[in-house]
């Protein structure tokens, strides 16, 4: 989610929502920075960028202007900017898979041309600055049902984004000397539009600083149904500088918001004034890093966090690729960090990796298939006969050997072309006549889960049988045909025994 | 003379908008084979599906959208979500009178009233029902939002309502106030303004309407109905080369429209072969659509029957479907039409008479028709 579709307007085009920002020390090489922003949430396996938009980083140096209830982090120019802007596609022949290519104007001016999804990247002739776009597994962690306060699975599992990513010399980039406290945004606007007076900004797509300001702090599902949707509005603010007309506005639905998740286990953690303290302090919209101080996985907020409660932060603060912000920011916000909230994972589909450019690979898409049959005989007749995970009942297979007993136990089985799969059974419901089972081998397929399932229709049954798994691409026809045909060979046979 | 507006805006371009909306498509799909109840799982396909079918011209998203729909009965047969989704699913399909009740179903489970208005005003809108208290929530809806989605919807109603001016006022204030970048409805309303000026009005302005039509494919070239509907005015015109150029990279999208106008274009360039080779593929393509969805493609079917495909009576017959379906305006012109053309003066006059009894939006189906009466009988 973080800011994931953050509003009505994004839902426009997505590839101009933002989703999320980081700012970490290269875990390649600790002088280094990096920065990076994904847009377009769950874009799936073959997303490019728009040409029509404008995808800026922008950095400006920060300092603690306010200790505790007075917290405030004050940030000044100049704008240290990166901005990335795609072509539209080229194709050597009519046929073949289209290349993108793009280019990243640098603070200096120079600018740096490099191929979409090119995991290298590329380098200005120093090595000063590298840079990265393409698409990568979404990192985030959504492992909540938020509006329920429930830990749940990643929602975002599998997921993917498109990224952009810089990577830097910290010192001859941020001069650290000067001052090494530092926030960023990034943002999203479309290009600058033909005849229009010079000088004049074009309109604002989104922008994003702290994750979760927009889907949880702005539009809070405690607030009931009533409340205007602020979000829209707030992606139109200028970065750094919020509409001193509307910042009371904003600040008001953060404390109702604040107060409300404040409230979400029964106890009252936040005394008026620090929550007062803390939503001026979310209002000031950027992420905050520290280049002087380690940034780690469990760092993120921690320069804001220690600064309300009246110390020095003793952490670079950012957000690493693997940071679960959500835990962070929900145990911040209902209990003041007195204990803390875990949703249902802490991982991500794939977490960061060392190298350039930190974010994994992309997730490839869960491919399905399902058959059916209807059977003239009682459901509880035709599970009797297949409910058995060892069950020897499909004309296909020539023998099955079961390993173990109960839930972990494994099948192998020898089709009669002399194949062999191996599956593991997951959970059984005889009540509900159904189990369910993963592939460890013998289908060329991976997270693949199969579920085989008998359901009452009228005075008979019908059997449902599907399975689900990631394909890998090319072969991804023969699987499919692989499991339809041991589906529907299967559930056919079943029709001249009842 | 009429200038063509200087659309300054920079939109995605539309190659690679068709393209995240296809790898979109496809996530959404995983997802919802994933967790099928997850909210928003079920209505994200929906939406990519619609935008693949307006404006990809994918008729095969509608069975699609139909599978989604029968998905989600297995998994939850009693929500109310599941109705809405029903319920857009059978409006999609031109079935208005299942899609009501799913709709009443869903309202009694507790779906939200502005999720159930809404899409009841689509259905009275495509109905020809209630149209001046489908107009007021119109231009409420309008004022209050002002999102393209809604000023089309205006626009559209107004055009049905023969208010010309005020439809081309409300489709270019869509226009003048579109901010975002993606070219979807950029190029939507840009071809409403072409039917708009190329169809709707009484007397049509081809050379108007070509200019928006050919808007909407410089912003999306992938837009099929655009392609199609500028093809018909060049083939008018005599312009036939253009009119191949414009069908012949759409044809493997499988629309047995574009097979249609193409056989006519190929058949006035005197390449009878193989312009029989696409009317035979546009027939088989008209009777698989007729088969599977018969009311969303009822009029369709009656056009291509009652023109090249050359068979009246069963373009009488698929019209008088889609009269009896949604008994708008345009549907009761078409059958009336139709019918005449067919000899069929009995059916031309029960159609007046169902007209003027108040069906639909008789009166201004009745004035119309009034004037067909008495030109053509």
């Amino acid at each position: 989610m973080s800011d994931h579709i953050d509003g009505p307007r994004q839902i426009g085009d997505p590839s101009a929502d933002l989703t999320d920002l980081f700012a970490f020390t290269s875990p390649a090489n600790p002088t280094r920075t990096v920065l990076a922003a994904n847009v377009f949430p769950t874009c799936g396996q073959n997303a490019i960028f728009s040409n029509a938009i404008t995808h800026s980083i922008v950095v400006r140096r920060a300092k603690v202007a306010g200790l505790g209830d007075s917290t405030k982090f004050a940030t000044s120019d100049p704008e240290i900017r990166f901005s990335f802007r795609f072509d539209t596609l080229e194709r050597a022949l009519p046929d073949q898979k289209p290349l993108q290519r793009g280019t990243c104007t640098l603070p200096d001016g120079q600018t740096l041309r490099f191929i979409v999804n090119d995991e290298h990247g590329a380098s200005t002739p120093d090595g000063t600055f590298r840079v990265f776009a393409g698409l990568r597994s979404d990192p985030f962690i959504l492992a909540w049902i938020v509006s329920a306060m429930r830990p749940f699975q990643n929602l975002l599992l599998n997921d993917n984004v498109l990224c952009i990513a810089i990577e830097f010399d910290t010192r001859r980039v941020l001069d650290p000397d000067k001052g090494s406290l530092f926030g960023a945004i990034a943002e999203t606007v479309p290009l600058t539009r033909r005849g229009e007076f010079v000088g004049s900004q074009p309109p604002r797509l989104d922008w994003v600083g702290r994750p979760e300001q927009t889907n949880v702090r702005l539009n809070c599902p405690f607030l009931g149904d009533d409340v205007d949707d602020l979000r829209d509005l707030w992606n139109q603010q200028v970065p750094f500088a919020i509409a001193d007309e509307l910042r009371p506005l904003f600040l008001q639905r953060l404390k109702d918001s604040l107060a409300a998740y404040d409230m979400r286990d029964g106890r009252q953690d936040w005394a008026p004034a620090a929550l007062t303290a803390n939503a001026n302090m979310f209002l000031d919209d950027f992420l905050l890093f520290d280049v002087a101080k380690p940034i780690t996985d469990t760092s993120h907020l921690e320069i804001e966090k220690s600064t309300l409660n009246g110390h020095a932060y003793e952490t670079g603060g950012g957000r690493t690729v693997d940071a679960d912000v959500i835990d962070v920011l929900l145990t911040w916000m209902v209990n003041r960090d007195r204990e803390p909230l875990r949703g249902g994972t802490t991982k991500a589909t794939k977490p960061g990796t060392k190298n350039f450019p930190y974010f994994a690979t992309p997730n490839t898409d869960l491919q399905s298939v399902t058959d059916r049959v209807n059977l003239n005989a009682a459901p509880d007749r035709v599970w009797e006969l297949i409910g058995q995970f060892g069950g020897s009942w499909h004309p296909l297979i020539a023998s099955i050997k079961l390993t173990g007993t109960g839930i972990g136990q494994l099948r192998i089985i020898e089709t009669i072309d002399g194949k062999q799969i191996i599956e593991r059974l997951e959970a059984i419901d005889n009540s509900a006549r159904l189990y369910r089972y993963t592939n460890i081998a013998g289908i060329p397929a991976s997270d693949y889960t199969g579920v085989l399932e008998v359901k009452p229709n009228g005075a008979g049954s019908t059997v449902e049988w599907r399975a689900q798994y990631l394909g890998n691409g090319q072969g991804d026809l023969i699987v499919k045909t692989i499991v339809s045909t041991l589906f529907k060979t299967g559930l056919e046979s079943l029709k001249s025994r009842f | 003379m009429f200038e063509m507006p200087e659309i300054d805006l920079q939109t995605t371009d539309g190659e690679i908008a068709v393209i995240n909306l296809e790898s979109a498509r496809r996530r959404s799909w995983s997802r919802f084979f994933q967790a099928p109840l997850r909210d928003g799982v079920a209505e994200a396909v929906v939406e990519h599906e619609q935008l693949t079918s307006q404006f990809v011209g994918d008729i095969s998203a509608l069975d699609r959208i139909e599978f989604l729909a029968a998905e989600l009965v297995q998994a939850d047969a009693a929500s109310a979500r599941t109705a809405l989704i029903q319920a857009k699913t059978a409006s999609m399909m031109h079935r208005f009178d299942d899609a009501r009740l799913f709709l009443a179903r869903a309202e009694t489970g507790g779906a939200s009233t502005d999720d159930v208005q809404h899409l009841l005003l689509n259905i009275d809108q495509a109905c020809g029902a209630n149209l001046h208290k489908v107009l007021g929530a119109r231009r409420q809806i309008a004022n209050r939002y002002n999102r393209v989605a809604d000023l089309v919807a205006l626009g559209s109603l107004l055009a049905d309502m023969q208010d010309w001016d005020d439809a081309d006022k409300t489709f270019r204030l869509a226009l003048s106030g579109y901010q975002d970048v993606s070219p979807f409805p950029l190029a939507w309303v840009c071809f409403q303004l072409g039917v708009l000026w190329g169809e709707l009005v009484a007397e049509p302005k081809r050379t108007r309407a070509a200019g928006w039509y050919q808007k909407a494919i410089d912003v999306l070239p992938s837009y099929v109905k655009a392609r199609v509907h500028l093809a018909e005015i060049y083939l008018s015109e005599g312009r036939l080369r253009d009119a191949e150029a414009l069908l012949r990279p759409i044809v493997a999208i499988g629309d047995p429209e574009v097979n249609w106008r193409l056989a006519d274009v190929l058949s006035a360039q005197g390449k009878f072969d193989d312009a029989e080779v696409q009317m035979e593929s546009a027939r088989t393509g008209f009777e698989f659509l007729l088969d599977r969805h018969l009311l969303a493609f009822a009029d369709h079917g009656a056009e291509f029957y009652a023109g090249s495909g050359n068979d009246c009576h069963r373009a009488l017959h698929l019209a008088r479907i889609n009269v009896a379906n949604r008994p708008t305006r345009r549907a009761f012109e078409q059958a009336y039409d139709i019918a005449n053309s067919a000899g069929n003066t009995a059916v031309a006059s029960e159609l007046l008479s169902a007209s003027r009894k108040g069906v639909g939006h008789a009166v201004d189906a009745e004035t119309s028709m009034n004037n067909y009466e008495g030109a053509t009988v």
